[in-house]
């Protein structure tokens, strides 16, 4: 997995590419809730480039999500591919997660 | 070579290996299962949902059963034919009872970050079921057209 982050319209948005597997959580926590701690509280998840998500790395997502939610913010989840939208739908997780078709319109939002 | 497994005692057509507590062990099984399923012609459907759901169990062995104790290994066994995928992971902890674990799709336990592994199991399977007081997770995927 490879983790990359950049600004959009004033969001932190952390793209995960690749496996967000087990021995990728680690990586995912830091760079999610090390990005809250530093400031950061609009975070948009770009998961467009992510092949695999498993229940660990949901957890990391939802602790995220709690954390920016406690200062204000939010976590926000953009462009989940077919076999990601299934997980967050079978988890139901969407009803957590606000998800976007892209980073774009994530942020967008007011 | 053996005509049954040392440690689970299946017969032939059985794989098995025996994985120390390491998180970073799952990663090689884990490719090799996959790579068989493509070799074997399962869809890209197949695969995720195999790899989601013996991710879920390693985890589990290792860090719910095993409690990370290096000392403890997980037995993982798996046949794959064309037309199924059948896996075993047993792990060396007390076992626990599948019927007392919350579930994590309700309203009031959606927040929660953890409890998510058995659900996913059972949802991407076609069977699953726990024996040895929970100790081994018995998992079935019959091959979709």
């Amino acid at each position: 997995m490879k983790i990359n982050t950049r600004n959009a319209a004033g969001c932190h948005v952390v793209e995960i590419e690749g496996s967000a597997d087990i021995n990728a959580s680690t990586a995912l926590r830091e760079a999610l809730l090390g990005g809250i701690e530093s400031g950061a509280t609009k975070i948009i998840c770009d998961l467009g480039r992510t092949t695999f998500i498993c229940s660990d790395a949901l957890g990391v997502l939802i602790t995220a999500y709690l954390k920016a939610r406690g200062r204000g913010g939010f976590v926000r989840l953009a462009d989940p591919q077919e076999h990601l939208r299934d997980v967050l739908k079978t988890t139901r997780l969407d009803h957590l997660f606000e998800i976007f078709t892209d980073v774009k319109c994530a942020a967008a939002k007011p | 070579m053996p005509s049954h497994s040392p440690e689970t005692g299946l017969g032939p057509g059985w794989t098995e290996k025996v994985l120390p507590t390491r998180l970073e062990c799952i990663r090689d099984p884990e490719r090799e299962v996959v790579s068989r399923l493509r070799d074997l012609g399962y869809d890209e459907d197949h695969r995720f949902a195999v790899r989601l759901a013996l991710e879920e169990a390693l985890v589990n062995a290792m860090k719910h059963g095993n409690r990370m104790d290096p000392a403890r290994r997980v037995v993982l066994a798996y046949r794959l034919s064309p037309e199924r995928v059948e896996i075993r992971v047993r792990d060396e902890g007390a076992g626990f009872d599948p019927g007392v674990v919350p579930d994590p799709t309700r309203d009031e336990n959606l927040q929660r970050p953890c409890g998510r592994g058995i659900m996913l199991m059972r949802s991407y399977m076609d069977e699953v079921s726990f024996v040895c007081s929970g100790q081994e997770v018995q998992m079935v995927k019959h091959r979709k057209p």
